[in-house]
This record gives C-alpha cells, sequence and structure tokens, in this order.
C-alpha cells in the first residue's frame, strides 16, 4: 500500500499543476482587451505563421476592425469567432477547435502521453518481478572450494 | 505474453499513426488557392457593398439584382492580376452590350490614386471601385488577388476562384450562375 503513496503524490500535483494552468482567468475584460485577445486568435489571412494581432497587412487590420466594431454592437467572442470559421473556415483559428476533428490534436498528445506512462508502468512491474539469483548450497560449496585452493 | 503484448503495441502505433496522417492528408491545407476555391460563401448570400467607383459614381450590388455579377478582386502591383487582364478585357467586350451581366473590379491592398493611375493607363473600361479599409475585402473572405467570385441573378454567390482565370473560365462560371451547364 504504501508503495503506491508516491504515484498518488504525483498524480495529484500533476493533475493540480494542469487544472490551474488551463483555468480561465477570471474579471471582466476591457472591449481593447477582447478585441486584441480575438485578433490573436486569428491566423493572418494573406501572410505566413503571423496572427491578425501581429501582422500589419491591410486585411489584419480590416479584420481587427471589424472585430472592434463587432464587440461594439455587443457580439460575443463566441459570435465573433464563428463570424470568422464562416467566411473562412477552421484555417483562420491559430489554435484548433476543441470539438469535431480539431479535437483530435488535442487528444492525441494525451493518448501519446497516456501510452507511454502505461507502457512506463508495464516496464518497471516486469523488472520489479524478475527474480534476484540466490546463491545455492552448490554455489557456496564451489566458492569455498576455490578459497581452499587460494588459502 | 511478451510477444503478443509487442505485437499490440505496433497495432496501436500503427493504427494512431495511420489515422494521423490520413487526418493530415485530408484536413489540412496551407494553399490558399484550394481554400479560396473552396470558399465558405459559395451557395451562401453575397455580402453587400456600397463603394466608391473611379468614375465618381457609386457602386451598389443591390442595384445589380437580377444580373450575374462577376466581382474581381485586384490591385495594381500584383503580377497575376496583370496576367489575367486580358482575359477580363475580353470578357468585357463580349458582354458589353450584355445587360444581364456586370463586371466590377474592386481594388484590393492598393492605394486608389496608384490603381486609379493604373486603370487609366491600361484603358481598362469595366467598372472599378476603390475598398477603403477593405472592408469589403474581408467580408467575401479573401485571401490574396486576383480572386474572383460569381454572384448569380438571385443574390447567390455561384463560384469563388483564386488566380487568374481565362475567358473560357468566367464564361463557364457566368452560364453556371445563370443555370446553363
Amino acid at each position: 500500500m504504501r508503495k503506491w503513496i508516491p504515484w498518488v503524490l504525483l498524480a495529484v500535483v500533476a493533475i493540480a499543476t494542469i487544472t490551474v494552468a488551463a483555468w480561465p482567468s477570471g474579471g471582466k475584460q476591457s472591449a481593447s482587451a477582447r478585441a486584441h485577445g480575438l485578433a490573436a486568435e486569428l491566423r493572418c489571412v494573406d501572410c505566413e505563421s503571423l496572427s491578425v494581432a501581429d501582422s500589419s497587412t491591410v486585411s489584419a487590420r480590416a479584420i481587427r476592425a471589424d472585430i472592434a466594431q463587432r464587440i461594439r454592437h455587443g457580439e460575443s467572442d463566441v459570435d465573433i469567432r464563428a463570424y470568422y470559421v464562416g467566411q473562412y473556415g477552421e484555417s483562420i483559428l491559430l489554435k484548433p477547435a476543441s470539438s469535431g476533428i480539431g479535437a483530435f490534436v488535442w487528444i492525441l498528445p494525451v493518448l501519446v502521453l497516456g501510452a507511454g506512462a502505461g507502457g512506463l508502468v508495464v516496464a518497471l512491474r516486469r523488472w520489479q518481478r524478475t527474480p534476484r539469483l540466490r546463491a545455492s548450497d552448490e554455489d557456496r560449496a564451489l566458492v569455498e572450494r576455490e578459497r581452499e585452493l587460494d588459502a | 505474453m511478451k510477444g503478443i503484448s509487442t505485437r499490440w503495441i505496433a497495432i496501436g502505433v500503427a493504427i494512431v499513426v495511420a489515422v494521423f496522417a490520413i487526418v493530415l492528408a485530408t484536413q489540412v491545407s496551407t494553399d490558399p488557392r484550394a481554400a479560396a476555391n473552396r470558399s465558405n460563401l459559395v451557395g451562401r448570400p453575397a455580402p453587400k457593398f456600397d463603394l466608391p467607383a473611379f468614375d465618381g459614381t457609386r457602386v451598389r450590388l443591390a442595384e445589380r439584382a437580377g444580373k450575374t455579377v462577376v466581382v474581381n478582386f485586384w490591385n495594381s502591383w500584383c503580377i497575376p492580376c496583370r496576367q489575367e487582364e486580358g482575359a477580363l478585357r475580353a470578357f468585357q467586350r463580349e458582354h458589353a452590350r450584355d445587360a444581364s451581366v456586370d463586371l466590377v473590379g474592386i481594388v484590393r491592398d492598393d492605394s486608389t490614386s496608384t490603381a486609379g493611375a493604373y486603370a487609366k493607363s491600361h484603358s481598362l473600361n469595366w467598372t472599378i471601385a476603390s475598398d477603403p479599409g477593405s472592408s469589403v475585402a474581408v467580408k467575401f473572405g479573401t485571401r490574396g488577388q486576383p480572386e474572383t467570385y460569381v454572384i448569380g441573378p438571385s443574390g447567390v454567390i455561384v463560384a469563388a476562384h483564386y488566380g487568374p482565370l481565362t475567358v473560357a473560365e468566367l464564361d463557364a462560371l457566368v452560364a453556371r450562375s445563370q443555370g446553363v451547364q
């Protein structure tokens, strides 16, 4: 029973860390912070590997202005994201969606991590079960004979 | 026991890799041409626009209801736009007396003065409008230029194309918008 305690502690620490890291920070955001956050989630449509927030292209500036206007008109973040996915498809999102086919991208690392941890546990248990060799009476007699001969 | 578990692990890994490869092959695309050509806007009502034309008038989609409207996003510095220019010129000549078809150029990612000077020097004789703030280009979900949208008489987008078009391709898209295959 006692040998499981470190594993349980490790699991508790890991879950607590992931929960704290993933928990959304509270507090109501300002309109400009919301606009910047949404722009940072969207891929610049006519440049490589940049978000709309980081790009200075005309279309990125137009999208930033459009997001700000939509926020002023009372649209929610979900509505604004859905509008851009409707216009450009899922590829507009820098972070893959957590539903549908996009969920695969999030689930796969967890599966691989789980499989790796499982493999490690199996390997450790096998290693522990490996019988330790004990000296038999014949072995002892052999060692004694050798000592006597050396003496 | 050891042989069986190793085999199952190998099968599991193979399945994960195969599924991942299939998802990558079918879902991930960085080709803007492919993305634009299957625009999400096809089959949906075209975004309304009311833009200032180079000739001083306004270009309103609403005033073109009942017509097939070919909307071409272009600019003066884009080489593929220049490659497409001859086809647009021929298409415009072909439909100059056709009241059912309108060709509208919308400037994307260029200044009105530069694009206007280019249009004048190259005698582009179809309706061309500037798009201050690129709001209409964003409403159409454009990713670059040239990008062409064919809007049917009912106001629904029938086709989208990224890259230069030929006259034959333009004619085929217009025929599709009018129900002629």
